[in-house]
């Protein structure tokens, strides 16, 4: 048995003022997957991931990096933040420096790299995102979608083993999201393991491999996308909807075996569709 | 302020080495301090136009837009430098020579003192201007609280202007004891957020490795000699144009 990269194990969290935000929870990560936690506004997603860079410690249970319980003194969260990346859901909460280039450069230097270093990795993290051309802007001129991106690059300079988005679509664009995702799939490819919260179950089914379903603190199922997906209770009790494209994919009787089956792309789907309609002789009349 | 920086980011020398822009601004000023203000003022004060301008290409108005708030104060003050008030037979209110002639030298000076800042200001982006304060051996912690200060003025102008513009779409400023129970709960709303942004601000920093200070690259420009002792030779020209129309004035 491989050990994982991170894992939860039976974690509680309550903050200040005794609120439990998170019981009896449990979570894998596993080397060079990508994960979404899906959950309804309110399920815990963020204070998930704030622990998965030690942000926050648990009030119980422990979080095992290479299956070691985490320590939380200043040398050992240094060295885990090297290894994991965090971004904020607002790109305003992370950038503070007045220009794109020098807010990347920030992780990168706190690394202790030289100055030579650290250019290169400024350069590759926003070639990475391709946003070199934003490299002198200040960062206040910047719209929200590059925002974003600066705000990736500057965890991405650091090279993390694990990078953890929090709602990375979130306030994008369509384009904007096509965009990010294939600079997250790049990323992927190049050996990053991934974890995105998000409560589109859209976003989970098309892109993850793997899906948590959180709900009301804690994880009610964590498993392969479309195993966990087709588990229309597990849904609706987490307050969330099925993906539109699985429900049509069932419709079609498409067999959605393996980890990235095809019939998880739309275009395969509707190219399906069509195929049918014209199969049974059913025709859509022009207005 | 948004105005000033948006020239300061875009004019043609923004990309100039901050010193060349520096020094011979600040020269100037120091010039405007000492030298009899009547010669040496408007030819600052015109140079500095003119280099912003025409030089820079910073649009006139944005300019004058600038010079208008201290203008406003000399307007305010400086007339009260020109009468004097007499207590001999009665109360009496009189135009003093030599009042008049410290009014026009304070206008003169301050106007030229102020043109230089306002060069500096519109075309040197307030990045490079720190930079060069850290060069210059400025304590860490105060450069770190000028440059988050700088970029969280946007973020929270932003947001009041938008807190202002959902009062406005609900009638807050109907009346004037309604704008101020509106301005009230902005401005305490907005301090609240404030708290929250620097506490989600320590969380984003320590993810990527915060240990007490905010290191960042320096910029990669070159100092172009040439340019500074242009910059230079101008002053002094200047400095002794100034000292020449003096001798001839008195």
């Amino acid at each position: 048995m491989t050990v994982s990269l991170l894992a939860i194990l039976g974690l509680e969290y309550r903050y200040p003022g005794q609120i439990v935000a998170l019981r009896d929870l449990n979570l894998t990560i596993e080397r060079g997957r990508k994960l979404a936690l899906l959950g309804a506004n309110g399920s815990g997603k963020t204070t998930l991931l704030l622990h998965l860079n030690g942000t926050f410690q648990p009030t119980g249970g422990a979080a095992l990096l290479d299956g070691q319980p985490a320590r939380y003194d200043r040398r050992s969260l240094n060295h885990w933040r090297r290894r994991v990346g965090l971004v904020l859901q607002e790109p305003d909460d992370q950038l503070f420096a007045a220009t794109v280039e020098q807010d990347v450069s920030f992780g990168p230097l706190n690394l202790g790299l030289s100055e030579a270093e650290t250019r290169t990795r400024v350069r590759e993290a926003l070639e990475a995102l391709r946003i070199a051309p934003l490299a002198v802007r200040a960062t206040h001129t910047l719209s929200f979608g590059q925002k974003k991106r600066v705000a990736i690059a500057g965890v991405l300079a650091m090279r993390p083993e694990l990078l953890v988005l929090d709602e990375p679509t979130a306030g994008l664009d369509a384009h904007g999201v096509t965009h990010l995702l294939s600079a997250l799939q790049r990323l992927h490819d190049a050996g990053t393991t991934l974890v995105f919260s998000t409560h589109d179950a859209e976003l989970a089914y098309s892109w993850a491999d793997q899906v948590a379903v959180l709900h009301e603190g804690t994880v009610l199922a964590q498993g392969e996308t479309t195993a966990v997906l087709e588990n229309r209770d597990l849904l609706s009790r987490a307050r969330l909807k099925p993906p539109l494209l699985l429900e049509l994919a069932q419709a079609l009787g498409v067999q959605q075996n393996g980890a990235d089956p095809p019939s998880r792309s739309r275009e395969v789907l509707l190219a399906l569709l069509r195929a049918r309609l014209r199969g049974a002789d059913l025709q859509i009349p022009d207005r | 302020m948004q105005a000033i920086d948006h020239h300061a980011w875009t004019n043609r020398w923004r990309d100039w080495h901050p010193a060349e822009k520096l020094l011979p601004a600040g020269s100037l000023l120091i010039l405007t301090l000492i030298l009899p203000p009547l010669s040496s003022g408007p030819l600052v004060l015109g140079s500095m136009a003119w280099a912003t301008v025409r030089g820079a290409g910073v649009p006139a108005r944005a300019l004058l837009n600038v010079l208008a708030a201290p203008a406003a104060f000399l307007v305010a003050g400086v007339p009260f430098l020109a009468v004097s008030v007499h207590f001999a037979d009665g109360l009496g209110l009189y135009w003093s020579p030599d009042g008049l002639r410290l009014a026009l030298d304070t206008t003169v000076r301050a106007l030229a003192a102020v043109s230089c800042l306002a060069f500096l200001t519109l075309t040197t982006p307030l990045t490079d201007l720190i930079a060069l304060l850290r060069r210059l051996g400025i304590p860490a912690g105060l450069i770190e609280l000028i440059l988050l200060v700088y970029r969280l003025i946007f973020v929270f102008a932003e947001r009041a202007l938008t807190g202002r513009r959902a009062q406005t779409a609900r009638l807050g400023y109907v009346r004037f004891d309604r704008s101020l129970r509106s301005v009230g709960g902005l401005a305490s709303n907005l301090f609240q957020r404030a708290l929250h942004q620097a506490r989600r601000m320590e969380i984003g920093l320590a993810a990527r490795g915060y240990t007490g200070e905010l290191r960042v690259l320096g910029s990669e420009r070159a100092l172009s000699w040439p340019r500074l002792m242009m910059g230079m030779t101008l002053v002094a020209l200047i400095g002794l144009m100034g000292e020449w129309l003096a001798r001839g004035l008195s």
